[in-house]
């Protein structure tokens, strides 16, 4: 046998062997059964020197373990999966989180846009502008009796309605996002809307989704 | 050069499906693991089966094992918490066990000795075993003796072994090579011997 091949099975053995030679010897450990009986000899010679009584030096025991594991399966194709999951685990909460949040924060974006646009929504929550300026010159310039003009009660209806849808989007895609970010998206429906503030509340489910998931 | 690439680099062709190279780990670690579960139950036979169950334990869980730890230490961990359920079940039905709970220290080392009657001859290879390498290390160079005794008897690096003997590292790489394969002349001629019950996997 090659004698370099047997000082690095025995650098190998004492763990002494570089991590790229380890590579290569280790496969050819794995198939050259003369190899492995000189390393099988190698741990006995250790086992002796460590006076290891009590320990049988010619158990059968490598024999039992090999012929159990004949019937088992490989770990190849089962150990590829784990091996992939724990690669992306400290990500993909994070990216789960980001997608939710931006999803959120462009459709709040979006539908903000929207709203002023939308003709019954505008007339129903402000009024005209010239409107609102003929309001104002009256009230600054009709002096000669007092005027109390009140702005139209806006919409709240209206208003509301799109982050409550939102608030159920984000609650029914909790999953993919975090608690906290979760928790901030929901307030911000809540604060930026003064009239809807304190009397929206998501549906029953909805909470309970959040009470559960917050856990 | 990293600590454990060795083993890593085994446990890495299991994870890949080579069970070949799980029993070059069980021939490494299986005299220690005995040694470790002998701690427990005492009876070699006994210590034997609770070992077996270990490494097979082990390389169920193999695709789980991202080598953040020593391989030898997640082994040992396995093999303790096998001992400790092996016990357990054993206070559990004590009749069969009745011999070993009642008993001192000596009539346990009897019973292990009762069924290593059984196959005498592996007693008298054992011995053979033992008294071929004593002999063989005996017959070593002083420098070659001592290499390979700080290196398994003491568990030194190669490192702290050349600061010991005030001698480059491929010096000591070279003599505990040398010393090896001089006691494995001798062992081969056990093993592949008259008794024929040599461990050797092919």
């Amino acid at each position: 046998m090659n004698e370099e091949l047997d000082s690095q099975l025995s650098a190998m053995f004492d763990d002494e062997l570089l991590p790229q030679e380890c590579e290569l010897l280790a496969r050819r450990l794995s198939r050259d059964g003369e190899l492995k009986a000189r390393w099988g000899r190698y741990a006995v010679m250790g086992a002796v020197i460590r006076t290891e009584r009590g320990v049988r030096l010619n158990a059968p025991l490598a024999h039992r373990v090999s012929a159990v594991l004949l019937a088992e399966p490989e770990l190849g194709a089962s150990a590829a999966v784990p091996a992939r999951r724990a690669g992306v685990r400290w990500w993909q909460p994070l990216a789960g989180g980001a997608v939710a949040a931006g999803v959120a924060a462009a459709s709040i974006l979006w539908l903000r846009a929207q709203v002023p646009l939308a003709p019954t929504l505008t007339a129903a929550a402000q009024p005209p502008a010239a409107a609102h300026a003929v309001n104002v010159v009256n009230i600054n310039t009709a002096g000669a009796h007092d005027s109390y003009v009140t702005p139209p009660a806006p919409a709240t209806r209206a208003l509301v309605v799109p982050s409550t849808e939102l608030a159920n989007y984000v609650v029914a895609h909790s999953m993919f996002s975090t608690p906290v970010a979760r928790r901030n998206l929901l307030s911000a429906f809540m604060t930026s809307d003064p009239a809807a503030a304190g009397t929206e509340e998501p549906p029953e489910d909805a909470k309970m989704d959040v009470k559960v998931d917050a856990h | 050069m990293s600590a454990d690439a060795s083993d890593l680099s085994l446990v890495r062709r299991v994870q890949r499906g080579d069970k070949g190279a799980f029993d070059a780990l069980v021939l490494k670690y299986q005299h220690k693991l005995v040694k470790l579960v002998m701690r427990y139950v005492r009876n070699p036979a006994e210590a034997e089966d609770i070992a077996q169950e270990a490494f097979i334990k082990a390389y169920r869980a193999l695709p789980q094992f991202r080598g953040d730890s020593a391989f030898y230490t997640w082994l040992y961990r396995i093999a303790i918490n096998t001992a400790k359920n092996a016990v357990v079940s054993r206070d559990r039905s004590p009749i069969e066990y009745d011999l070993d709970r009642n008993n001192s220290e000596e009539s346990y080392d009897m019973q292990g000795r009762m069924k290593d009657a059984e196959t005498p001859e592996g007693l008298v290879l054992t011995d053979e075993i033992r008294t071929t390498v004593n002999a063989a290390i005996d017959a070593l160079p002083e420098d070659l003796r001592t290499a390979i005794v700080l290196r398994e008897l003491e568990g030194l690096s190669y490192e702290e072994i050349a600061a010991a003997m005030d001698c480059p590292v491929g010096t000591v790489r070279s003599r505990i090579f040398r010393a090896r394969e001089a006691i494995d002349r001798r062992l081969r001629e056990v093993f592949e011997g008259g008794l024929g019950r040599a461990e050797e996997l092919g």
